[in-house]
Order: C-alpha cells, then sequence, then structure tokens
C-alpha cells in the first residue's frame, strides 16, 4: 500500500479546520441567522402591531355595543372610530415592503379574544363593565398617540408624516370616546 | 451634547437649517392667516361657540408668538402678517363660520405636516403637535373625526 494519509485522517483535519473558517469568516454564520430587521422595518411592524390591536379591541366593543345595553347610537359611534383604525392599518401596512420585494397583503391573525377582552376589562355584556371598556379604549388611544409621536421623531420623513396623522386622528378619538362614555 | 428639547420649546438655534426656517415661515404664515380667520369666525358666533372660537384664536396667537421666537433666535426675520387676507369661503352666517374655522385648521394641520418632514427632532416634534392640536379643534368645530389629518388624499396609497 502506498504511504499517505488515510481517508480517516483527511475528515478529521477537515473537521478540525472548520471552526477555524468559521471564525475567519462571520458571512457563514449570518447565513444561519438572519440578521435583524431595520430600524425602520421594527418601527413600521411595531406600530401595526399597535394598530391591529385597536381595531381588535374596537371590533370586540362595537360589538358589543347593543347586547349591553349601549344602544344602536354607541355601536354606530365605535363603528366610525373603527373604520378609521382599519385606514390606519391599511396605510400602515402598505409600507412595509418585505424581502420580496411586495407590500404585506391580507390581514395578520388578530389578538386572541381572550386577550382582545382582557384589556378591555372583560365584562362588555354588562353596562358598567361597557363604560369600562369604553375608558380603557380612549386610554388606549392616548397612549397609541403618545407612542407614534415618539416613533416618528427618528423615522423617514414620508413615514414621519403618516404616523403624525395617525397619532393626531387618535388623540382626536379620546373626546369622541369620553363623550360616549358620558352618555353611558 | 443632543439636548432635544419637549414639544413646544424652542430647538437650539444652532441646528436649525435653511430649509427647516422655510417650513417655520410657512407655518407662521399659515398662524398668521388663521389668526385673522378666528376674528371673523368669532364675531359671527355667540354662547359657547364664540367662547371657543375665543379659546382657538389665543391658541393660534400664542402658537404665531412662539414660531417667531424660533425663527429670530435662528437669526432670521420672521415673516410679516398681513394687513388682510382673502378667506377661502364667504362668512355670514354662524353655520358659515364654523365651516371657516374647519377649513382654517385643515390648512394649518397640513402646513405643520411640512416641519414633521425636517430632520429637527425638536421641530418635528412641534410639528407633529401643531398637527395634533389642530386635528382636536377641526374635529371639535367640525363634530365629526377624520382618519389622516393634514394629509392630502393623494398622498395615501392604496
Amino acid at each position: 500500500m502506498a504511504v499517505g494519509p488515510t481517508r480517516r485522517a483527511v475528515l478529521a483535519a477537515s473537521a478540525a479546520a472548520v471552526p477555524l473558517l468559521l471564525s475567519a469568516c462571520r458571512g457563514v454564520q449570518a447565513l444561519g441567522t438572519p440578521p435583524p430587521p431595520a430600524p425602520d422595518i421594527r418601527r413600521l411592524r411595531s406600530a401595526i402591531a399597535a394598530e391591529q390591536l385597536l381595531v381588535d379591541r374596537y371590533r370586540a366593543a362595537a360589538g358589543h355595543a347593543v347586547s349591553a345595553g349601549a344602544g344602536q347610537s354607541a355601536a354606530a359611534v365605535l363603528s366610525g372610530l373603527l373604520a378609521e383604525h382599519e385606514q390606519h392599518l391599511a396605510q400602515l401596512r402598505s409600507r412595509l415592503v418585505e424581502p420580496g420585494g411586495q407590500p404585506v397583503q391580507g390581514s395578520p391573525a388578530p389578538g386572541s379574544s381572550a386577550a382582545v377582552l382582557a384589556g378591555l376589562g372583560g365584562q362588555l355584556t354588562s353596562p358598567a363593565g361597557f363604560a369600562a371598556a369604553i375608558a380603557a379604549l380612549a386610554a388606549d388611544e392616548q397612549s397609541a398617540a403618545s407612542r407614534l409621536s415618539a416613533q416618528l421623531l427618528t423615522a423617514p420623513a414620508s413615514l414621519a408624516q403618516l404616523m403624525a396623522s395617525i397619532s393626531a386622528s387618535e388623540a382626536t378619538h379620546v373626546p369622541v370616546l369620553d363623550a360616549l362614555r358620558r352618555t353611558l | 451634547m443632543s439636548g432635544q428639547p419637549a414639544s413646544g420649546g424652542q430647538p437650539a438655534a444652532s441646528r436649525i437649517s435653511a430649509a427647516d426656517v422655510a417650513a417655520l415661515q410657512a407655518v407662521l404664515g399659515a398662524e398668521q392667516a388663521a389668526c385673522y380667520g378666528y376674528g371673523v369666525v368669532g364675531s359671527h358666533l355667540s354662547g359657547a361657540a364664540a367662547a371657543a372660537a375665543t379659546t382657538d384664536w389665543i391658541a393660534h396667537q400664542q402658537a404665531r408668538d412662539n414660531l417667531a421666537a424660533i425663527i429670530t433666535s435662528a437669526g432670521a426675520t420672521p415673516v410679516p402678517a398681513a394687513v388682510a387676507y382673502q378667506l377661502p369661503v364667504t362668512v355670514q352666517t354662524a353655520a358659515q363660520a364654523r365651516s371657516l374655522a374647519v377649513i382654517l385648521e385643515d390648512d394649518i394641520a397640513m402646513v405643520y405636516m411640512r416641519l414633521v418632514a425636517v430632520s429637527n427632532t425638536g421641530l418635528r416634534a412641534l410639528g407633529s403637535s401643531g398637527v395634533t392640536a389642530a386635528a382636536l379643534r377641526a374635529a371639535a368645530w367640525r363634530g365629526s373625526t377624520v382618519a389622516f389629518p393634514g394629509l392630502p388624499a393623494g398622498s395615501l396609497r392604496g
């Protein structure tokens, strides 16, 4: 037999070299773990998630308005505000272009109904519970508006303007909800 | 030190660019027009509506003075107010006065959007709070809310 490295020895040598190659080339690791999304994408995803939660909560509240004894007029007010949030969500989603290069289509899975109801106090079917849910929605609107007005400070100009507009719209919902609550 | 001021404060003059000053001057001009317009609005209203018009008129005067101070601190001269302004609608009734207030606030919200697009974060915050304040006043006069205050319909996608 010829004297030379056995097949086993060659494999062992290759294996020993792999860590050196990995440490010399961070690109190999990058292939295994996707890079974190850019700040703009994170900011947009955060805004979309917050808007989706508001939409879910408005749907729950509007759906319970009549059974809670608040009447059709309360349902109409909530449906009107819900429609504006659906427009906010659609505009935010149109700005999110995922790696495929296309704006994201369709709706994400809504939050679990239990989580949505918990956020509203969980007692939507009683008049007092419904009033508490309206107060919770007003607080949600105020905090969503504040969060957007902070996020827009470092966003690209066009997205900043959309965020400022949505923040302003959400701020205008607060007195509407306060007025609704006073009628309950 | 980055030390950005809170909303409504005066951003450090050294960080205000010529483009920032141009946006500030545009907003100042709109606030001056709103001050004039609210004088007309208030003169056609009575009771609680007149009081609301006075409150909003004072808010616009304060915004105007704050903007002029920021522009001055940036080393520029605030644009002077006109003696009179051409109003977008004829005002002879209380309903027309309310309509004018809505138009004034919608215009103000759009002009403040210019500040939201500048890179100076202190001015952006000022712009954002200006859009919100105008949207709140517009909603009160209109009696309803809109989905996108300050944005022309053509700027929306889809």
